[in-house]
């Protein structure tokens, strides 16, 4: 029986996400969840993953509803000592030839598309919002081609460069010009393809998500992904010409405060001198430090800012808008004020900082909606194994977006 | 009558509903035809914090409510499952979480302080000596390929040295320790000791003495790494390091963070110097053993330190005066230099301040 009014709810247009955790309250989830971890000997750290998860996505709210972690603490076990067996058996055999561990990595990076696809199906797949679960159609093909490329070319870059091993030309033999060609040129296009490539995989990911069967539209470009680089690339060459200026320039008016240290470290009549040039050195190489921590900090939070912002911000399922408005500024704060705060504790604030950061993150995200969001139609839900996510966990791969 | 939302598992359309238990038990819903459902054919989610609760029916219909309380007398009064929301009861006792935390904190002290030593030396006695045999069996080539060259030490020079260690290796035991020599400006002066039982030279830190005493104590020094199987324990504790991290944060994608990180090396830093520390009292016992006067081993180490400094390469690049000369400015600056600033870099060291452990020698002297 379907209401009439339905579509004349005024429950139209922007809708905004909030996140309704607070600090102490996963605090005690988080404590509790790592001392059962260690009291099993981590065997706990299934479950714990589980309502860890359950935590942030039921705090998580749109239009006052709701998402649902439904992962089975059991799945991630089995996927998890699947992956800790796969780790164990890298590491060692590392120990004892670099050779195995080198071919276990490749077979590992051979494995990444598949564990991309695998990944990104079990996150979906066990999530819901308003009991319709979210969806990822498996296109492992679809993925593998996307690698093919990057990997080609650097494959090729490798090849040239063994090409070029002393041992492998004849004495006296001068490379070919071609070669050393390639050697410059490779690098430089592998770079330049990087932000093109990065576009696919998202462009992957994102289109061949679903909510119920409605597909995820992406509307983002290649062209963004350029520009995003191109500006995060500009800042640190105009900072290094800023830099080089001081450095030319602090010393001339500082009044040649470097001279009497070449000329007579040992002299006890110069060392007033000598102690000003030091002190000069020492300063400039801290100031020169907290420059470049804080461009560290600049990038890595502008990076992570504008991607988050590209991606949700150029989603759209079936015709309602994904808004994603996180500021560089404040991201930096977040984690200048989050990665301090976990220092000075030895980790004990980490709850703390998860939360701040996922309500800041949810205040700037909306939905503009071209209905009361009734419309979704679930499809029939199919089992999917964490073997992928736990791996890709566990060699510390970014598989989602 | 907990209100909440219906959403009948076909459709995201939400309705507003009451739930309740009618007289008979029965799990009812008021506001849409449901027909009620005894408690066991339901499936009510574990509450985490304040979160929302979810009912789940049998054929995929699922009820959502913020009043966890309500939900937890139904559960309370119906459900068999004595396990149903002990997390939760153990996740809001204050009383518990205060232990939680001192234990966290005390097992994570010990564990890292103690535990994780102990155990990689367990394990590292316990695996077959054939295993230290393959240990890093390519590790020689690796480090041929992109550090060493062929070392240009005259072969009386190394059958000199080579007879003298081997005289001394007996000695002490030992049949199966070959000596290799390499040249690495890369490096400079340097020893190592592969887990296979091969002890490196560079031709460096010969070139640095002029007692063969002297490379004898490095010797042993190398010999207390293979002794105790420092290379194989330093595995383990990084493996058992970075798992623990894991459980700690629960989530592994944060044990390469920044914040992970710099602790994580801190850590490994003071394991590292307490190996460097356990080869030296190998080295030191070694030398009373064999009457070899533990001062060799002091300058020797005086005269390494120096050569890795700064003053030591500007005076070898632009100067025409001696190894020697060179040598002895260097180590002289050094001195100045460490009175200076003294420990400040003590936690940031894989060696512990060279200075103390020049000092432990130097108590011994003959």
């Amino acid at each position: 029986m379907q209401e009439l009014d339905s579509t004349t709810d005024s429950s139209f247009g922007e809708k905004v996400f909030e996140f309704t955790g607070n600090a102490k309250e996963y605090f005690f989830i988080w404590i509790v969840n790592v001392l059962l971890t260690i009291v099993t000997l981590g065997i706990y750290s299934a479950w714990a993953k589980v309502r860890t998860q359950q935590y942030f996505y039921g705090n998580t709210k749109l239009d006052g509803v709701t998402f649902r972690y439904h992962a089975d603490p059991l799945d991630i076990l089995k996927g998890r000592a699947i992956a800790f067996a796969l780790f164990w058996v890298y590491y060692t055999s590392g120990l004892f030839s670099p050779v195995i561990a080198g071919i276990i990595l490749l077979i590992i990076m051979l494995l990444v598309p598949a564990l991309i696809v695998m990944s990104m199906s079990f996150r979906l797949r066990n999530s819901s919002y308003r009991n319709v679960r979210f969806n990822f159609e498996k296109d492992f093909k679809r993925a593998y081609t996307i690698f093919m490329v990057p990997v080609l070319f650097i494959g090729a870059y490798i090849y040239v460069i063994s090409l070029l091993q002393p041992e492998k030309m004849t004495p006296g033999q001068e490379p070919e010009k071609a070669l050393i060609g390639l050697i410059m040129i490779l690098p430089l296009i592998i770079m330049l393809m990087f932000p093109f490539w990065e576009f696919l995989i998202t462009q992957f990911k994102v289109a061949y998500s679903k909510f119920g069967d409605a597909s995820f539209a992406f509307h983002a470009s290649a062209k963004d992904y350029y520009k995003m680089y191109l500006k995060a690339f500009l800042l640190p060459i105009l900072i290094a010409l800023i830099g080089i200026f001081a450095a030319i320039l602090i010393p001339m008016f500082a009044g040649g405060g470097a001279e009497p240290e070449l000329a007579a470290p040992d002299s006890s009549a110069s060392s007033g001198a000598a102690d000003t040039a030091a002190t000069y050195a020492l300063f400039s190489s801290a100031a020169f430090g907290v420059l470049f921590m804080l461009f560290y900090l600049w990038l890595f939070a502008y990076i992570q800012t504008k991607r988050t912002n590209l991606i949700f911000s150029n989603i759209n399922i079936n015709g309602h808008q994904l808004n994603s408005e996180l500021k560089v500024a404040y991201m930096m704060y977040l984690y200048f004020t989050n990665t301090l705060a976990m220092a000075l504790t030895l980790g004990l604030m980490m709850p703390w900082a998860k939360v701040r950061t996922a309500k800041y993150k949810a205040s700037v995200t909306s939905l503009t909606t071209m209905s009361d969001l009734s419309e979704f139609v679930n499809i029939q839900k199919q089992h999917q194994s964490a073997i992928g996510e736990e791996i890709g966990e566990m060699f510390d791969m970014d598989l989602g977006f | 009558m907990i209100k909440g939302y219906y959403y009948d598992g076909k459709t995201s359309d939400k309705k507003e509903v009451f739930l309740y238990v009618n007289e008979s038990d029965k799990i009812c819903i008021k506001g849409i035809d449901h027909a009620p459902i005894p408690f066991e054919q339901i499936k009510v989610s574990s509450r985490i914090g304040n979160t929302a609760r979810y009912i789940e029916f049998p054929s995929g219909e699922q009820f959502e409510t913020d009043d966890n309380d309500a939900i937890d007398e139904i559960v309370k009064r119906l459900s068999e499952n004595k396990f149903h929301g002990l997390a939760h009861a153990l996740e809001s006792s204050k009383r518990f979480i205060i232990v939680a935390v001192v234990f966290v904190v005390l097992f994570s002290w010990g564990f890292i302080q103690y535990g994780v030593p102990y155990f990689s030396k367990e394990i590292a006695e316990m695996l077959p000596d054939d295993a230290s045999q393959y240990l890093g069996q390519g590790i020689l080539e690796a480090m041929d390929e992109s550090w060493f060259k062929k070392s240009e030490l005259t072969d009386v020079k190394k059958d000199e040295l080579t007879k003298e260690f081997q005289f001394l290796l007996a000695q002490l035991g030992y049949d199966n320790i070959k000596l290799e020599f390499r040249k690495s400006p890369v490096i400079g002066a340097n020893a190592f000791a592969l887990p296979n039982g091969t002890v490196v030279f560079t031709d460096e830190l010969i070139e640095l003495s002029n007692n063969n005493n002297e490379i004898v104590s490095i010797m042993l020094h190398e010999l207390g790494h293979l002794e105790h199987k420092h290379s194989l324990r330093a595995t383990i504790q990084k493996f058992s390091l970075a798992m623990f991290v894991m459980v700690i944060t629960g989530d592994v994608s944060t044990s390469s963070s920044i914040v992970t990180s710099i602790p994580v090396l801190l850590v490994e830093a003071g394991y590292s110097q307490d190996m460097e520390t356990e080869a030296d009292t190998y080295a030191l016992n070694s030398m009373r053993k064999l009457d070899i006067n533990p001062i060799y081993f002091a300058k020797i180490m005086q005269k390494l330190e120096a050569s890795h400094s700064e003053i030591f390469a500007e005076c070898r690049q632009n100067s025409k005066s001696s190894l020697n000369d060179c040598l002895e400015s260097a180590v002289k600056r050094n001195r100045e230099q460490d009175a200076k600033e003294k420990s400040v870099m003590h936690y940031f060291s894989t060696h512990p301040v060279t200075q103390e452990r020049i000092e432990r020698f130097r108590a011994h002297e003959k």
